[in-house]
C-alpha cells in the first residue's frame, strides 16, 4: 500500500503523465460526448464501442489510400456515421431493440475490420504534433494540453460546440424533450423517432472521430483489438459524469488517467502484474460506477423506444 | 341515434325550431364542422358516425363518460388521431388534419389532460417546444410574460416545471397553447387536477378567451358540474355516438346523467362517478341535519358520528413516514394518518401531492427514509418486500397495468397471483385447484370473461379491476387500499367498486381510500383527510365537509 501511494506521487509529478493522460483521454471524450448526446435523446448507444473500431479502421484506410490525414478523417468519420445509420434505423425506424443491435454491431465490427485489415493492411499516416505557442509552455499541463497531434485538438471546439447545440438551439431543446418525454415531444408537433435516430448519427459521427484519432493521431496504426472496450468506457463517463457535458468529460479525463496508467507505472519502473493492470480503467469504471450510480439524473425516456399513441 | 341525426339534419337545413336557431344560427357559420366521423380499432368502434359542430364565440361542451369517444373525437381535431370515414371542415373550407403541426397552422390547439409537457425543462422552453423558428430565449420569455400578464395567470418564464403545481403547470400548458393564437382550442378534461378554486380560475380565463376574443372553445369532460358550470351547449356522446345536442341553459344535471349513461339514475348513488358535488354535498348535509334533529343538539352531532367509529381499533397506523425524492424534494414529509376497522377514510388531494408515493410506500415499492407503519397493532417491515401484504394490507394499485396486474397471463393466474401457495405442492401448480379457485372468485365478484384462462387483456377495465379487487379481498385482508380505484371506468363499474368497497368496510375491513376525484372521496369516505405536499393538511369527518374549506385545503392555504 506505501509502494503504491509512493506510485501515485511519481505519477502526479510526471509531465509526462499528463500528456498521456491527455492522449488517452481524448478518444474517450469524442466518443462519450457523441454518446452523451444520443443518450440525451434517448438511445443508450452501446454500439458506440464498434462506431470507433469502424471508424478507426476506415481512417486507417482512408491514409493509406490517400496519404492524406485529412482523407483519413473524413473517412474515420464516415465510418462511425455508417454504423450509426444501421444502429438509428434498427432502433427509432424498425423498433428493434438497441441493446441487441448495439452488442450485434459491436460483434460484427470487430469481425469485418479484424477481417478487411489483414486482407489490405493498410499502412497510415500519423498526424503531426503541433505545439501551440505560448499556452505549450505552461508547466505540467501546457505540453499535455498544447503540445499534442492537431487532432486531439478537434476536442476543444466540439465539446463547446455540442454543449451549444444540446442547450442553446432549438434542434437541442428538441433532443432534450425527445429524452425526457416523448409523448409531450409528440404533441407538441416532433418527430421523436428522427430526432433521436438524427443524435445517434451525430453520436457516429463523434465515435468516428475517436476512431480517426486513435489510428491516426495517437497510434499510427490500426490494431484489431485497439479500442479494446473504451467505446463501453466513453458510455461509464456518461454514466458517471451524470448526464452532464461537463461531467461527462471530467469522467473521460478520470479514465483516461487509469488508462495512461497503465503504461506509466511500469515506465516509471514500478513492477505490476501487466495483465492486471490492463484491467484497471475497467476496475475503476465499475468502482465509480457503484459509488456514483445514483447521483445522475439520467433521461425519464432512456432506452425506451417511442410508439405513437402508447402512454 | 336516429333523434342525433335527424337533429343534426334539421338544424343544418332549415332551422324550424326557434331553439335550434338560436343555438346554431346566431352568428356566421360554424367554425368547425366534424361530419358523419368514424373510427375503429379493430373490433372497436371509438367513434361511429359522429356530427360535431363548433361555433365561435361560445364554449361547446362534449360529454360523455369514460370510452364514449369524445376523446378520440377531439384527437381527430388535433391531426393525432386519422379518421377512417368523415370530413372536417374549417372555417368552410374542407381539410385534412394529418398531425398537430397542420392542426396548429389551421389555428386548432388542444390543451392536454396529461403528457404533454416535459418536466425537466423550464416554462419558456416548454412553450416554445415544436415551434418552427430559431431559438431565442429573452423573446420567448417576454411572450410568455404578456401572455401571462393578459390572462392573469401568473407564471414564471423560467420556472423549471418540476417544481410547479398541477394547476400552474395547466397554466403554462394554456400559454403553450394560445401562444400561437388558434382561433379554435380544445380543453381535455381540464379541471381533473385542479382544486375548486383552480377551476373557478380557469373557467374565468376561458369565458374571456371566448367572449372577449370570439375564439371556439370545445371542454371535453365526464363532469356534469363543468359541463353545466362552463359551456354554452353541449353535445352528449355514448359509446362512440352522439347521443343528444342540446343548450346548456336547458340543461339539468339529472337529464344530462340519463342522456350520458343511458338509463335513468339516482343522482345519489351515482354523484361519485358523474362529478356532481352539489347533489352530494347536499345529500351529505341533509342526512346530517336529520342527524342533528334527532339528537337534537347540532353542535354536537359531528362529535357524537365521528366518536361511534373511532371506538373501534385500528387496523393501519402510518406514523411519520417521510419519503425523499433523489432531488431531495420531500414527497411525503412527516406524514401521519390512521385508519380503523370498518371505516374508509378517504385521502383527497390534488393530483402530485404526494399521494401515489403513499400508495406505493403502502405496496412496498418505495422505500421510507423515516417512520413506522403499524398494522393491526404491530409493526411491519416496510422495507421487507411482501411483509405488508402478509401482514394484512390489500392493496388496488394506482396503475393497474403497471403494478396491479400481469396483462399477457390468465385471468385465473392474475388472481392467484398474491397466493400461490393455496394452488400449488412443493412448487408445482395445480391446474385443476388454480381452476376451481379461479371460477369461484369470478362467480364471486362478478367477472366477465369468456373463461379463466381468457388472458388478462382482453378483458375491460372494470373487469381488470374486479380481478384486482377479487385477488386482493379473497386474502381476508386487515386493511384495504385503494389507490384510484375507479380511475378510466364507466359508470357501472365505478358503482360496483363503490359497493365493494362499502361492503369490506361493512366487514370490518379498514379502507383507505386514495383519490383525486372528490366526488369519490365525498360519496365513500367516512372520514375525510386532505394531502397537500406530502404532509396531511386537515381532516373532517363526513358529517361536517365544509366545502369551502375543503376547497382551501386542497389548494394548501389552510392549515
Amino acid at each position: 500500500m506505501i509502494a503504491f501511494g509512493g506510485a501515485i506521487g511519481d505519477v502526479l509529478t510526471s509531465s509526462t503523465m499528463y500528456g498521456s493522460t491527455v492522449r488517452f483521454a481524448a478518444l474517450l471524450v469524442f466518443a462519450a460526448t457523441g454518446e452523451w448526446i444520443a443518450e440525451k435523446a434517448g438511445t443508450m448507444n452501446i454500439s458506440v464501442e464498434g462506431m470507433i473500431l469502424t471508424g478507426s479502421f476506415t481512417a486507417a484506410l482512408g491514409s493509406y489510400l490517400s496519404h492524406n490525414v485529412w482523407i483519413g478523417l473524413l473517412l474515420g468519420l464516415l465510418g462511425g456515421l455508417l454504423v450509426s445509420i444501421v444502429q438509428a434505423n434498427m432502433s427509432h425506424r424498425l423498433s428493434s431493440n438497441q441493446f441487441v443491435v448495439g452488442l450485434t454491431l459491436n460483434v460484427l465490427a470487430v469481425g469485418l475490420t479484424a477481417y478487411l485489415n489483414a486482407q489490405i493492411n493498410p499502412t497510415v499516416e500519423r498526424a503531426g504534433i503541433i505545439r501551440v505557442p505560448v499556452l505549450s509552455r505552461i508547466p505540467l499541463i501546457g505540453g499535455a494540453l498544447f503540445g499534442q497531434t492537431w487532432l486531439l485538438y478537434l476536442i476543444y471546439p466540439l465539446v463547446p460546440a455540442a454543449w451549444w447545440l444540446v442547450y442553446r438551439t432549438r434542434w437541442g431543446l428538441e433532443i432534450r424533450s425527445v429524452g425526457e418525454n416523448p409523448q409531450a415531444a409528440d404533441v407538441s408537433g416532433i418527430d421523436v423517432n428522427k430526432r433521436r435516430r438524427q443524435s445517434v448519427y451525430l453520436c457516429g459521427v463523434c465515435a468516428g472521430i475517436a476512431g480517426a484519432y486513435l489510428t491516426i493521431g495517437q497510434v499510427g496504426s490500426f490494431g484489431a483489438d485497439g479500442v479494446s472496450g473504451r467505446g463501453i468506457i466513453a458510455l461509464a463517463a456518461v454514466i458517471l459524469g451524470g448526464w452532464t457535458l461537463k461531467g461527462t468529460v471530467g469522467a473521460a479525463i478520470v479514465f483516461g488517467f487509469f488508462d495512461a496508467l497503465r503504461f506509466a507505472l511500469p515506465a516509471l519502473g514500478h513492477t505490476v502484474n501487466p495483465q492486471l493492470l490492463a484491467t484497471l480503467p475497467y476496475a475503476m469504471a465499475i468502482a465509480t460506477m457503484l459509488i456514483f450510480a445514483h447521483r445522475g439524473r439520467r433521461p425519464n425516456a432512456l432506452t425506451r423506444p417511442f410508439v405513437r399513441g402508447l402512454t | 341515434m336516429t333523434s342525433a341525426s335527424e337533429g343534426v339534419a334539421a338544424s343544418a337545413a332549415a332551422p324550424s325550431d326557434p331553439m335550434a336557431w338560436k343555438l346554431h344560427g346566431r352568428n356566421s357559420a360554424p367554425s368547425v364542422r366534424l361530419q358523419r366521423i368514424t373510427k375503429r380499432y379493430g373490433q372497436v368502434v371509438a367513434c361511429d358516425d359522429v356530427d360535431l359542430e363548433l361555433h365561435p364565440g361560445r364554449i361547446h361542451g362534449v360529454l360523455g363518460e369514460n370510452g364514449a369517444g369524445k376523446s378520440t373525437l377531439m384527437k381527430i381535431l388535433i391531426g393525432l388521431i386519422q379518421p377512417d370515414e368523415g370530413t372536417i371542415d374549417v372555417h368552410g373550407s374542407p381539410v385534412r388534419i394529418t398531425d398537430p403541426i397542420t392542426a396548429s397552422d389551421l389555428g386548432i390547439a388542444m390543451v392536454h389532460q396529461h403528457y404533454s409537457l416535459v418536466e425537466q425543462l423550464t416554462v419558456w422552453e416548454n412553450v416554445v417546444l415544436g415551434e418552427p423558428t430559431k431559438l431565442n430565449r429573452a423573446d420567448a420569455c417576454a411572450r410568455v410574460a404578456a401572455l401571462s400578464e393578459r390572462y392573469g395567470l401568473g407564471v414564471d418564464p423560467l420556472a423549471s416545471v418540476t417544481r410547479l403545481t398541477a394547476g400552474q403547470r395547466q397554466r403554462v400548458e394554456i400559454i403553450k397553447c394560445l401562444r400561437r393564437e388558434p382561433r379554435i382550442i380544445v380543453f381535455d378534461e381540464p379541471t381533473s387536477v385542479l382544486t375548486p378554486a383552480e377551476s373557478e380560475q380557469l373557467f374565468s380565463v376561458l369565458r374571456r378567451v371566448v367572449v372577449d376574443e370570439g375564439r371556439t372553445v370545445a371542454l371535453v369532460s365526464h363532469k356534469l358540474d363543468e359541463i353545466l358550470h362552463a359551456t354554452d351547449e353541449v353535445t352528449i356522446m355514448r359509446r362512440g355516438r352522439v347521443v343528444d345536442r342540446l343548450s346548456t341553459s336547458k340543461a339539468t344535471a339529472s337529464g344530462l346523467a340519463q342522456l350520458m349513461v343511458g338509463r335513468p339514475v339516482s343522482l345519489r348513488s351515482e354523484a361519485a362517478a358523474l362529478g356532481s358535488i352539489e347533489t352530494i354535498t347536499a345529500n351529505v348535509l341533509s342526512s346530517a341535519l336529520d342527524d342533528a334533529a334527532d339528537t337534537a343538539d347540532a353542535a354536537d352531532t359531528a362529535a357524537a358520528l365521528t366518536t361511534t367509529v373511532p371506538s373501534r381499533p385500528v387496523v393501519l397506523d402510518v406514523r411519520n413516514i417521510t419519503v425523499i425524492a433523489k432531488d431531495g424534494h420531500r414527497l411525503l414529509d412527516d406524514l401521519s394518518i390512521t385508519v380503523h376497522a370498518g371505516e374508509i377514510v378517504g385521502l383527497a388531494g390534488v393530483e402530485g401531492n404526494g399521494q401515489r408515493t403513499l400508495g406505493d410506500l403502502l405496496a412496498s415499492l418505495v422505500h421510507a427514509d423515516s417512520g413506522t407503519v403499524i398494522v393491526d397493532g404491530s409493526e411491519v417491515d416496510i422495507h421487507r418486500p411482501g411483509a405488508l401484504s402478509a401482514a394484512g394490507v390489500g392493496i388496488i394499485p394506482e396503475d393497474r397495468h403497471d403494478s396491479g396486474c400481469v396483462l399477457d397471463l390468465s385471468v385465473a393466474e392474475n388472481l392467484v397471483l398474491a397466493d400461490l401457495a393455496k394452488v400449488a405442492k412443493r412448487g408445482v401448480l395445480n391446474r385443476k385447484a388454480l381452476e376451481v379457485r379461479a371460477v369461484e372468485l369470478m362467480r364471486a365478484f362478478d367477472i366477465q370473461a369468456r373463461s379463466p384462462h381468457a388472458s388478462m387483456r382482453s378483458l375491460s377495465g372494470g373487469n381488470q379491476q374486479r380481478v384486482v379487487l377479487a385477488r386482493e379481498l379473497s386474502a381476508n385482508p386487515k386493511v384495504l387500499i385503494a389507490a384510484q380505484p375507479t380511475r378510466g371506468l364507466d359508470v357501472g363499474a365505478i358503482e360496483y367498486m363503490s359497493e365493494r368497497l362499502r361492503q369490506a368496510a361493512t366487514d370490518g375491513v379498514g379502507v383507505l381510500l386514495i383519490s383525486t376525484e372528490l366526488e369519490e372521496v365525498l360519496t365513500l369516505a367516512d372520514r375525510v383527510c386532505v394531502i397537500h405536499a406530502g404532509k396531511i393538511v386537515g381532516e373532517m369527518s363526513r358529517s361536517a365537509i365544509d366545502l369551502e374549506r375543503l376547497g382551501l385545503l386542497l389548494g394548501g392555504m389552510a392549515a
